[in-house]
């Protein structure tokens, strides 16, 4: 068992057995800060109870060149490594299943390490089959040396029909008719499955939670470019969270204090900090520079050398869509099922929601409104920013919740 | 001469002052208990799973605490407590008690006792003689219930003494719900055994960390299934059962199997013994 103690590598791509994962320090304190939130933003409004030493106002967002050049995408072929050195103990299993939270990126690892194996993936069933309860797409699956599917969470529904493929799926394949294969999970449809097929057995595997020093040296090396960094800058402490030079200062014990907040907030998932990074990330309204922000945007990235003294502010990350604590039973059912399924579209709702489809789709464009979801290749899942909030309120409700 | 002096040592001498404070103790009282009231109802209303249930349980609880406190400030102002005081004045309120107001004070110390004993706290689901409901208050006397027909019915405590109270959830999220179907003895039990098991399973009010049981009871006229299965949160209860009786025809229906359908004779003695 990994313990915590011996996280002494920077890594983020440590993966281990679901057994082991551990949320960051501060975790639940991180509830309880997000409850107490909550609580005061009600009595005393949202602008008193967000004390701040830098202003929003003050503040503006980076072009999206320069957030593609400050903040560039995951590259997750890190942990397809790690994933590949992970299966490797594993030979005589007939199946893997490597889980992730939501935007923890389970599809892109699993595919990325298809590619890397030159492993055939198996492709996912439509809406229509999953509602006929039709195997067919199951027999096309036939028997292969190795296999992988990306997404399991595309190949069922929350349906009496829909449980029909998965579970011959998942018995062929852990009977290991199938050949060897990797699955890519979404930790909720993991929980889910748990209950309605059964997954006994199986070795899980998950990326370990970050820390924030870790998160720290991650962001880091994200915007590093030569040798030259942004200074981060904090605008609910005005303290700096990454500093401009590449050693540590004597402020790095300091950031890494406000990026374990940021860490704790999101569970120690990489790929929900990674959108907190990017989308609370500003630069000052007024330093002048605004017409070079323009001519960024208009395709010609500047020399990131020349930017030495690059200063940004990273708004509050609890500071974001926040669920109302009286949020009713129809938008809780919805966002739950919407986790369940790694996100649905709006045609599949009225199969799975006990509610006609007129009324699932207001509630799922009210809380689009709201930006507690947004919309990804054609599919509405919980937003990145609203994740944690939506766990803790599902979660406080005694909803199944993944174990991640 | 001699009574004279005896009620006078049994009553404190009430001045302006006495009667004044006496007053601001009464005032107190009343007020306390409102915003007790109100102020733990209405946390309760806003809050979810069992934290809901712990503050409710405090509403009777925190009521009773100042009624006794109350009365412990303001009895010594009346009458001096010495013991032959004591006897005297609880003799006479016993006699009162055991003529005029038996069933009034029966209820009142069913009260005290249902607010010790916890035998129902608002957000409970239970059954008293045949009315079901949520629990909505615990008053002094009686306890409010809101059947599923949205009538409020209020039933004194002292039901307590010789009545069985049917408790659905006793303070806990967890409420087991019953779905049944009626099913031609002609079909395949095992297939529809699993068919009504993923009924529940893909319930979206389903609370996975409590069991799912499909009962098969085999009756002259055919088979009698129930799901068992339990909601996420109690309120859901109706929503519940319905989600699986509509699913669970529908999936029945697909595939062929047929209802049961009484003779006109069993049909009168099943509603016979239903009544």
């Amino acid at each position: 068992m990994t313990q915590r103690s011996t996280k002494t590598a920077f890594s983020p791509w440590e993966m281990v057995a679901l057994e082991s994962f551990q949320t960051p320090e501060q975790t639940q304190a991180s509830q309880w800060r997000r409850s107490w939130r909550a609580a005061t933003t009600w009595i005393v409004g949202r602008e008193a109870s967000e004390r701040q030493a830098k202003e929003e106002s003050e503040l503006r967002k980076l072009s999206e060149v320069a957030l593609s050049h400050w903040v560039p995408a995951i590259d997750w072929t890190s942990a397809a490594r790690a994933l590949s050195q992970v299966t490797e103990g594993y030979v005589d299993a007939p199946v893997v299943l490597f889980i992730s939270p939501p935007h923890g990126g389970h599809e892109a690892v699993v595919s990325h390490w298809a590619q890397q194996q030159g492993v055939n993936c198996i492709s996912a069933p439509t809406l229509n089959e999953l509602t006929e309860g039709c195997l067919e797409w199951v027999e096309r699956c036939g028997s292969q040396h190795k296999w992988v599917i990306p997404a399991l969470e595309r190949h069922f529904l929350r349906h009496t029909q829909g449980l029909q493929g998965v579970r011959e799926l998942l018995e062929r394949a852990l009977s290991g008719r199938l050949g060897q294969g990797v699955i890519g999970c979404d930790s909720w449809t993991y929980a889910y499955l748990q209950h309605a097929v059964g997954l006994e057995g199986v070795p899980v595997v998950t990326l370990q939670a970050l820390e924030g020093e870790q998160l720290a040296h991650y962001f880091a090396q994200l915007a590093d470019d030569g040798g030259v960094r942004p200074t981060v800058y904090s605008s609910r402490t005005g303290q700096p969270i990454l500093t401009g030079v590449s050693k540590d200062s004597a402020g790095g014990e300091r950031s890494y204090k406000e990026l374990q907040r940021l860490a704790a907030h999101c569970r120690g998932h990489l790929g929900i900090a990674w959108h907190y990074w990017r989308e609370r990330l500003r630069e000052p309204a007024g330093n002048g520079d605004s017409g070079r922000s323009q001519e960024q945007s208009q395709g010609q990235p500047k020399e990131p050398s020349k930017e030495s003294s690059k200063e940004l502010w990273l708004l509050d990350a609890l500071a974001e869509a926040e669920l109302a604590s009286d949020t009713g039973d129809v938008a809780t059912l919805l966002l739950h099922t919407l986790l369940i399924h790694g996100g649905l579209e709006d045609q599949a709702l009225g199969y799975v929601l006990p509610f006609s489809s007129h009324e699932a789709l207001n509630a799922r464009l009210a809380l689009a409104r709201q930006g507690i979801l947004r919309c990804h290749q054609g599919r509405w899942q919980v937003a990145p920013l609203s994740y944690a909030s939506v766990r803790q309120l599902l979660e406080s409700r005694n909803y199944l919740v993944d174990p991640l | 001469m001699d009574d004279q002096e005896q009620y006078a040592k049994l009553f404190n001498d009430i001045d302006s002052q006495a009667l004044i404070t006496l007053g601001v103790i009464l005032a107190s009282t009343v007020l306390l208990i409102i915003v007790s009231q109100r102020g733990l109802n209405w946390l309760a209303n806003r809050l979810h799973g069992q934290v809901r249930f712990r503050v409710f349980a405090l509403v009777p609880l925190t009521r009773l605490l100042i009624l006794i406190t109350a009365l412990a400030v303001a009895v010594p102002i009346v009458i001096e407590p010495s013991l032959r005081n004591m006897v005297t004045l609880l003799g006479a309120i016993g006699l009162a008690i055991g003529f005029a107001l038996k069933d009034y004070v029966s209820s009142l110390i069913a009260g005290v006792v249902s607010a010790v004993e916890l035998p129902y706290r608002p957000g409970d689901w239970i059954n008293i003689e045949g009315t079901y409901g949520e629990v909505k208050h615990v008053g002094m006397r009686t306890v409010e219930i809101v059947t599923p027909d949205d009538d409020l019915v209020a039933v004194p405590h002292l039901k307590l003494w010789d009545s069985a109270i049917y408790n659905a959830n006793n303070g806990d999220v967890s409420l087991q719900c019953v779905a049944s179907f009626y099913l031609h003895p002609e079909h395949e039990a095992g297939w529809v055994r699993k068919a009504l098991r993923d009924v529940a399973l893909t319930s979206a009010y389903l609370k996975f960390d409590k069991p799912i049981i499909v009962v098969a009871e085999e009756k002259p006229w055919g088979t009698h299934y129930r799901i068992r299965a339990y909601p996420v949160d109690p309120r859901q209860q109706f929503l519940f059962i319905t989600d699986l009786t509509v699913r669970g025809k529908q999936v029945l229906s697909a595939a062929g199997v047929t209802p049961a359908l009484l003779p006109p004779d069993a049909a009168l003695d099943s509603q016979g013994a239903a009544s």
